[in-house]
């Protein structure tokens, strides 16, 4: 993939302002290293990193526990690992890799290297720009799906690893493995949040 | 439950030999066991247990590593079913092998198949509905295919025989075109659903929305429990709630004590006596010892799935049969149908926000066929017609929402947006080269000839998608739906699963493989009762009518053989 291909791809290329890396992010690579506290199956310590960055910036800790708090990071790199033909893990790093060039040539400095504000910015650019998902019915899309794009993809296998974690499935959504009765019409308010089993 | 698995190395000689297990041999094995048949069913794959052998039933997404993801090894393993996208972890084991079972497509087509004790029937999408006069009048009355040999009055009674014992939910509509069946209480459409109806029933006379009549209980039935609505069922059912061979027929069988299952063994061909003029056996494989078996009976029910029951006949060759065995016809292989799938509309429904359910009803909603059924619905675009199914729910994709962050978090633990869809099944003409055939130059695990399938929807089934995707999108637009999307995703055959011909019934020996019992014309003491036998393709869900002519055939087998006819 050339180098614009893959700027495409991340959603980062239209729209964003280039930035040459600024004084503040020179300053921000000098902080002290955090050690990533697991042993990824699929990614490099800095790929995961930037996973880990990424996921908490989509979903993050809050009064309820957010992506990393259930090791969605830790999920989607044993999905890579293990589902992903050479091919798919191929692009997966190559994607990883364009996300953080964006980030350098638009904001300064990789991804994990920006400040939360800088990071808020490369997600609301991603955002716009990145491909949606077609709907589909019965385990299938319809239509033809243009590219989605790393941001969205990301973001999409973030709320999967969230949304099917134990903790999220048996502690904050309605968990009812066996419902008994259907009942075809009740209040929202009667149940709150979403069930959890699909 | 008493192990299936029987020793049937021993004994070579039974009165009957049901091939396959699924919907209708599990339906076979039952009735032919009932009435005092000592039969043997010859399974190509493993035995599967009820309950016992259901070892994903009660998962939850996070009790399996990959949360339903599958390998780069099951992806290979399943190289050609996965494109229907319905397989995960959680039911990935009830999936045939695709690379130890080789198929060709000359055209695309998916050939979904399940080699296990119960098949497909512990798979399928358990829609239920009765053919009708217009459906089994049609060929006569446009000219296309040939004429069905029994109209519904000869299958009547043997649909109520088979609801009655098989358990179907419903709510009786007296519709001319699709008729009641015998039924146990309906289950209930949701708010949204309930919307849709009123506004598509009050804007289009002639409409109706109905629940999805299924073969899912309601209420406890012949000591079997009632649905939980868990939407687990593929997995295998703990509860015993929708029908497959494992839950009703084949514990029935065993119970007589006159049934005996042969897992692993393939049917390479039938054994034909010339001096007979009828089948004596069947030459099996065993798929793990690769050894050859011969099985004889009497009578030999075929009900290996549609095109592998072909395939064997096909394969059944002897100097009295040089093209496959009661192909004197040159129809068998010929024929193929399916429905069209994947046409329809979607949209999304305001005003419900506050309105939610509770349990993952296995069911959706049905729209009965409203074209071409009287004078009134007579359209010159296209003949024969259509029904739709679908449902309404709060799921939506929240990766698409351009949020992030806290809020954005907050939000997805809510219920997603009411979203309703509506996609046609379209009933395929009978054409004569839509087909299979033995392929002899790719060979399966077990160095047998496999099927090149060549087969394609032509201009009338292309006609009435059309018609599906226009009039979806005008009923969702009239019941007052958002962000409408029509689609029509796919037009290759094999997709609806519901492949039927290839070895049909008729009045005729010279035009047809079958009479008007199941019995190949020129082997009489040969039954083939599953999809292969059908001469038309209706717009509606054949799996009923497998079950409904295959106990109709084994009362005639039975009578048959009383008579010493065969």
């Amino acid at each position: 993939m050339d180098r614009r291909k893959a700027l495409k791809k991340t959603g980062l290329l239209a729209g964003a302002a280039l930035a040459t890396p600024s004084l503040f992010s020179l300053l921000q690579s000098c902080k002290e290293e955090t050690r990533l506290t697991w042993q990824p199956e699929f990614f490099t310590e800095d790929e995961a990193k930037t996973i880990g960055a990424l996921v908490d910036m989509i979903l993050p800790t809050t009064d309820t526990p957010g992506a990393l708090d259930v090791k969605a990071d830790v999920f989607i790199d044993k999905v890579i690992a293990q589902t992903y033909n050479t091919e798919g893990q191929e692009n997966m790093r190559k994607d990883i890799a364009a996300f953080n060039i964006a980030c350098q040539e638009n904001y300064g400095d990789s991804f994990i290297n920006l400040n939360e504000t800088k990071r808020a910015e490369v997600l609301k650019a991603a955002e716009k720009t990145s491909g949606k998902f077609n709907p589909g019915i019965w385990g299938k899309t319809i239509g033809e799906q243009e590219p989605i794009g790393f941001y969205r993809s990301m973001k999409s296998m973030a709320i999967w690893a969230y949304m099917t974690s134990e903790d999220i499935g048996e502690n904050v959504l309605n968990y009812l493995p066996v419902p008994g009765n259907f009942e075809a019409c009740i209040p929202v308010s009667e149940v709150g949040n979403r069930w959890s089993l699909g | 439950m008493a192990n299936y698995n029987i020793d049937a190395k021993k004994e070579t000689t039974y009165d009957a030999i049901v091939i396959g297990s699924g919907i209708s041999g599990g339906w076979a094995a039952k009735e032919l066991c009932e009435k005092g048949l000592k039969t043997l069913v010859l399974e190509r794959g493993p035995i599967v247990e009820h309950i016992v052998d259901y070892p994903t039933m009660n998962l939850d997404p996070w009790d399996t590593e990959l949360r339903g993801g599958l390998t780069p090894e099951q992806q290979k393993k399943h190289y050609k079913a996965i494109r229907s996208g319905w397989i995960g972890t959680d039911t990935e084991h009830f999936w045939a092998d695709d690379e130890a079972n080789p198929y060709t497509e000359k055209k695309p087509f998916l050939w979904l198949r399940g080699h296990q004790m119960g098949g497909r029937s512990l798979l399928w999408g358990k829609q239920t509905y009765r053919w009708s006069d217009l459906d089994f009048e049609a060929n006569a009355k446009d000219g296309h295919g040939v004429d069905w040999p029994m109209r519904y009055k000869d299958i009547e009674p043997w649909y109520t025989y088979v609801e009655k014992y098989a358990g179907i939910s419903g709510e009786p509509l007296g519709l001319p075109q699709l008729p009641d069946s015998h039924f146990l209480p309906p289950m209930e459409m949701n708010c949204v659903e309930k919307h849709v109806k009123n506004r598509i029933e009050k804007e289009f006379k002639g409409r109706n929305m109905i629940i999805g009549r299924c073969a899912h209980l309601t209420v406890p039935h012949n000591g079997r429990g009632q649905c939980q609505n868990r939407n687990r069922c593929s997995r295998g059912c703990p509860f015993g709630a929708y029908f497959s061979s494992n839950s009703v027929t084949l514990p029935a069988a065993h119970a007589t004590g006159n049934l005996t299952i042969r897992p692993y063994s393939i049917v390479q061909s039938l054994i034909y006596d010339d001096a007979k003029g009828k089948a004596a056996g069947v030459r099996i494989i065993d798929a793990e010892t690769n050894e050859d078996i011969e099985y004889s009976a009497k009578i030999i029910f075929c009900n290996a799935s549609t095109l592998s029951s072909t395939q064997i006949l096909l394969n059944s060759k002897s100097d009295r049969f040089e093209n496959g065995l009661g192909n004197d016809s040159g129809e068998l292989g010929h024929n193929l149908m399916d429905h069209t799938y994947r046409v329809g509309a979607m949209g999304t429904v305001a005003g419900f926000d506050n309105k939610y359910y509770k349990g993952r009803r296995p069911n959706g909603i049905y729209i009965p066929r409203y074209w071409n059924i009287n004078e009134e619905t007579k359209t010159d675009k296209f003949v024969r017609g259509f029904g739709y199914q679908g449902s309404g729910g709060r799921v939506g994709n929240p990766a698409n929402t351009e949020d992030f962050g806290a809020d954005f978090k907050d939000s997805i633990l809510k219920p997603g947006p009411w979203e309703f869809f509506i996609t046609g099944f379209a009933e395929c003409l009978p054409y004569h080269d839509n087909q299979v055939s033995l392929n002899n130059e790719v060979l399966d695990k077990w160095g047998q000839p496999t099927l090149t399938i060549d087969a394609e929807f032509k201009e009338n089934e292309k006609a009435i998608n059309k018609q599906i995707q226009e009039d979806a999108v005008e009923m969702l637009e009239k019941a007052g739906l958002n962000d409408i999307i029509g689609f029509d995703n796919e037009h290759s055959p094999g997709w609806g699963v519901h492949e039927m011909g290839t070895a049909r019934m008729g009045r005729d020996p010279k035009t047809s493989v079958l009479n008007e019992f199941n019995q190949v014309h020129a082997a009489k003491n040969v039954f083939v009762t599953d999809g292969a036998c059908m001469t038309s393709s209706s717009c509606v869900n054949p799996s009923l009518t497998y079950m409904a002519i295959t106990a109709r055939a084994a009362d005639h087998a039975i009578s048959e053989l009383k008579k010493r006819n065969i």
